[in-house]
């Protein structure tokens, strides 16, 4: 266990393919709906119907739970089907399906949980589950459960044209038609990495309090990598593309954007020159760069480590912490983001949550654990990777609010300094409050224009500077997909307005200017 | 294990009858436990065993994989129909083939059989030992936590060039965070161990007296000005800086013409000093194994031999491609995973120097405790992260220095490696001695 360093990419093929496919892709609830499923020539029984759980299973398993002496217990089915196709040097060089379901009992008494999975999502194996997960309230005062009943609850993710309708060849072509426009965008793209990556996840919530919910989440991912290769160097352009969405996703954004954003990336980056190195203004393109303000401010407003009072903003309820042009959100309800959740993967529903208004910090994010730590509102963060992991308190959909100022004038005023469009990712010890980032994108700032691109530069700083350091927000906020790692991976988005950050440092291979 | 290895061999041959033309059937099956204690009481407790299988079909050169976690027949045989269909669709390539080698390679202590009969009480008791330790340091103010975890793993590959083979592996471990607090900076500091067995396990106070120092160390860092000066890199965060390397000797980044290595084979590409092996085959090492993700026996491969590239790393498809051997390094995440191309134990080779001589040697330096970011870029070489660690001024440590910047290039860093420690660990993931980079742009006030 090193220091607790929490990470967010944009992911680079491999960690998506990681990713992706961990935990299994997967889904069907018994092995006759899997037969049907991936009956030859049906493609539209692609995707299983959710899991049908036994209201009276559920009470009985809950029941075993708190048997020892638990507070609060609960249960997760979970089911999964996934696609993935990864085309590269203009072939496809991997189709991948796979299914899983499985199933989890939690037991919480006071700051104590237990926990247990399993495979086989059989009355017997929930309460084997149970019996183990209980293990960890023995000798507590059990709580007398509320039988559950099932609710129905409006999603924020709507879909026109469900994953499981759609034939296999749709989603090749998708890769192919990106392939040949990042190919075709300059001769001097020698390669294209196309990977295409779907999902349904079907989820059973079932809780002590007589929650019992029922719902699936469909999800796209698509990345597009472009190798350009210059006089002595290269570089590897990226753009991705995830919503919880149908396939209509590639009806309102063309696979050929992606693929020509890459391109773009990687044929700019061809005549970088050395990033300058040391403190310097910062201005920041609106999207994905909202990494910044999720590494630096989000991570450490997450209700398990403010309950466990570790963390730079351990005491800071209240206060000012910020700049007062600074108002940052973490928002699950917008419809069909890939953050989005409808409710959390503990049944909480989703909303908009304002954590920092004009620069106090107002909320922290919480799962249902935290929140009866610190006696707060549960704000529905809680999240889980599958199955096979517990809830935590994770972010959603988590962006700085727009501002009033317009972009090209923050650009115009600044007079010298870096200005990043694109970000790789970046990670934050949410203890001492030390956050990095690095460039995949940046140029220098000379009398308040974009010049010469530069090289991939970290910039790094701490989390309590850079938020007072704050002194321009734009009003063009957009978003930007990511996995977020904090022992288990999360579908995150992170969004922002251009932002302006005075004196931040800047790790380039020559001096300064 | 025999049931899972009739299982594999029954379904590579299910695999032929519906239609493949060659199939391979991975199975992994595993057990593990978690325990998280804090300020002296548990706080979680994870325990659960876990199977999956893993199916890859080949049709007349296409390939497809699917994975399942249900082990009813009704569901395997719509994993292997669906592998089938799917590999219907993907592009044909002659070099779309699996290994034949018959082979393993012998490595003791892979497995330790007793470690699920320790009782979980113990188990407890080291994690909440551990963080007690720790805190007895009266400078260290509060607990992260500290936790100890546990698995073990039996793997099953059978393919139908007749390759059948099948290993157990355990791994236990445990670690504990604790944080130093002087007026508004709280310092975390970490330490943690694992090992394939338990009775293998370094005592609780050795950790714990290491995680306090981790802490202790770094918790009042001074400014430093943006300047060029030598780097000496801790073992700690060794794969922090020459990670990149690995990246950009996957054979297949190679043939992409994606490294900044496709070149230079057999060619100089750093300091003589610094010498790079790859070994899977390392008595109890943590990432030895008998055969690689796809069934070939592991090898120890030099793969930097004083400072001249001597290999890249290979899987099957990507060897066929290239025209040459695989070299054993497919690896696997799981059985959902696709065969992928990575090291085993990687370790540097250990130099003449003894530490203190390097500190002592170094007119001003940064002595890297702590590097984030992404390494060397395997595309370009380019390197830039941000570091925190120790600095050193007239051959003696000053004081400690936090939110600073690194950058160089590949290229820079390893020709100017310029003093190599004797002393390394073994047990780490990426071993390798204390070094030192002759000069890097460090970036500060």
């Amino acid at each position: 266990m090193s220091a607790p360093h929490r990470v967010v990419r944009d992911i680079p093929r491999r960690t998506f393919l990681e990713v992706g496919l961990k935990g299994g892709l997967g889904m069907a609830a018994v092995p006759t709906a899997i037969e049907r499923l991936f009956a030859l020539g049906a493609p539209q029984a692609l995707v299983a119907p959710p899991v049908q759980m036994d209201p009276a299973v559920l009470d009985r398993v809950i029941r075993k739970a708190l048997e020892k002496g638990g507070e609060f217990a609960d249960v997760y089915v979970e089911t999964r089907t996934a696609r993935s196709l990864l085309m590269e040097e203009s072939r496809f060089k991997s189709a991948v399906l796979g299914i899983s379901r499985g199933a989890g009992v939690r037991v919480i008494l006071g700051d104590k949980t237990g926990y247990a999975f399993t495979d086989e999502v059989t009355e017997d194996k929930l309460l084997r589950a149970a019996e183990v997960a209980s293990f960890v309230a023995r000798g507590g005062t059990p709580a007398k459960p509320v039988n559950v009943r099932a609710e129905a609850r409006a999603s924020f993710v709507n879909v026109k044209l469900p994953l499981g309708d759609v034939a296999d060849e749709k989603r090749l072509d998708i890769c192919r038609r990106a392939n040949q426009a990042a190919l075709e965008y300059d001769k001097r793209i020698k390669m294209a990495s196309v990977s295409y990556y779907d999902e349904v996840r079907g989820r059973v919530i079932a809780n002590s309090e007589g929650v019992f919910l029922t719902n699936e989440l469909p999800l796209l991912f698509f990345i597009v990598q472009a190798l350009s290769e210059g006089n002595n160097t290269r570089h590897m352009g990226r753009e991705r593309l995830s919503r919880h969405s149908g396939f209509e996703m590639f009806d309102e954004v063309p696979p050929e954007q992606v693929a020509r954003s890459s391109a773009r990336e990687a044929i700019a980056m061809l005549d970088a020159t050395d990033a300058p190195s040391g403190k310097m203004d910062v201005v920041m393109q609106n999207g994905w760069g909202g990494v910044l303000v999720h590494e630096a401010v989000g991570h450490p407003l997450e209700g398990d480590g403010i309950s466990k009072k570790l963390g730079v903003f351990t005491g800071k309820f209240g206060q000012k912490v910020a700049s007062p042009l600074f108002t940052m959100v973490d928002d699950s309800s917008i419809p069909n983001a890939r953050g989005t959740t409808s409710f959390d993967d503990e049944g909480t529903q989703g909303r908009r949550n304002v954590l920092i208004k004009d620069g106090v910090l107002v909320r922290f994010m919480t799962d249902i654990l935290s929140a009866r730590q610190l006696k707060m509102d549960r704000t529905g963060n809680g999240r889980r990777e599958s199955f096979r992991y517990l809830p935590i308190p994770r972010m959603t959909n988590t962006f700085i609010d727009n501002g009033k100022d317009r972009p090209e004038d923050i650009l115009a005023s600044t007079k010298s300094g870096i200005y990043v469009q694109a970000l790789s990712g970046g990670s934050v010890d949410d203890v001492s409050g030390v956050f990095n980032f690095t460039c995949r994108e940046a140029y220098l700032i000379e009398n308040g224009r974009k010049t010469a691109p530069i090289k991939g530069a970290t910039l790094i700083g701490n989390c309590l500077d850079i938020i007072k350091d704050i002194d321009a927000v734009g009003n063009d906020l957009d978003f930007g997909p990511g996995i977020c790692g904090k022992g288990q991976a999360a579908e995150v988005n992170a969004g922002q307005p251009t932002v302006r950050i005075r004196g931040i440092n800047v790790g380039g291979t020559r001096g300064r200017g | 294990m025999t049931d899972n290895k009739a299982l594999a061999e029954q379904l590579v041959k299910r695999c032929l009858a519906k239609g493949g033309d060659a199939a391979e059937v991975y199975i992994e099956s595993s057990r593990g436990l978690n325990v998280e204690v804090r300020n002296g009481d548990v706080e979680i407790i994870q325990e659960a065993a876990t199977s999956g299988v893993g199916i890859r079909v080949f049709l007349g050169g296409r390939m497809a994989f699917s994975h399942c976690n249900d082990a009813a027949d009704g569901a395997l045989d719509a994993a292997i129909s669906s592998a089938i269909a799917f590999a219907r669709t993907t592009t044909a390539d002659a070099s779309n083939v699996l290994p034949a080698d018959a082979g393993v390679t012998a490595i003791d202590g892979l497995y330790d059989p007793s470690m699920a009969k320790v009782p979980m009480q113990a188990k407890i008791d080291l994690a909440k030992a551990v963080e007690k330790l720790a805190m007895n340091d009266p400078r260290i103010s509060k607990s992260a936590g500290a936790s100890y975890g546990e698995d073990e793993t039996e793997i099953i590959l059978a393919n139908s060039n007749g390759l059948s083979k099948g290993c157990r592996l355990s791994g236990c471990g445990f670690g504990v965070s604790a944080v130093a607090v002087k007026g508004d900076v709280q310092s975390p500091g970490g330490e943690s161990c694992s090992r394939r067995f338990f009775a293998d396990l370094p005592p609780a106070a050795d950790i714990a007296r290491r995680a306090a120092k981790n802490a202790l160390e770094l918790l009042d860092p001074r400014p430093v000005q943006t300047q060029r000066a030598a780097v000496l890199v801790d073992p700690d965060v060794t794969g922090a800086i020459l990670g990149g390397l690995l990246a950009a000797v996957n054979g297949e980044t190679v043939l992409q013409g994606a490294s900044f290595l496709g070149a230079m084979l057999d060619k100089a590409i750093a300091s003589a000093l610094l010498t790079l092996v790859d070994d899977g085959t390392r008595p109890k090492g943590l990432a030895s194994r008998p055969f690689d993700g796809e069934g070939v026996p592991t090898q120890r491969r030099v793969i930097v031999d004083r400072g001249v590239l001597r290999t890249f790393m290979y899987n099957t498809i990507v060897a066929t491609r290239a025209g040459v051997k695989s070299t054993g390094n497919a690896t696997r995440g799981g059985y959902a995973s696709l065969p992928d191309i990575g090291p085993h134990n990687v370790s540097m080779a250990a130099g003449t120097t003894p530490p203190d001589e390097i500190v002592k040697a170094t007119k001003l330096g940064l002595w890297l405790k702590d590097v984030t970011g992404y390494g060397i870029n395997p595309v370009n070489g380019n390197f830039s992260g941000g570091a925190s660690g120790l600095w050193i001024e007239n051959g003696k440590v000053a004081y400690a220095v936090r939110g600073l910047t690194i950058a160089s290039t590949a290229r820079e860093m390893l020709n100017g490696i310029d003093m190599v420690g004797r002393d390394v660990d073994f047990d780490r993931r990426f071993a390798a001695p204390l070094f030192r980079i002759k000069e890097m742009q460090i970036g500060g006030e």
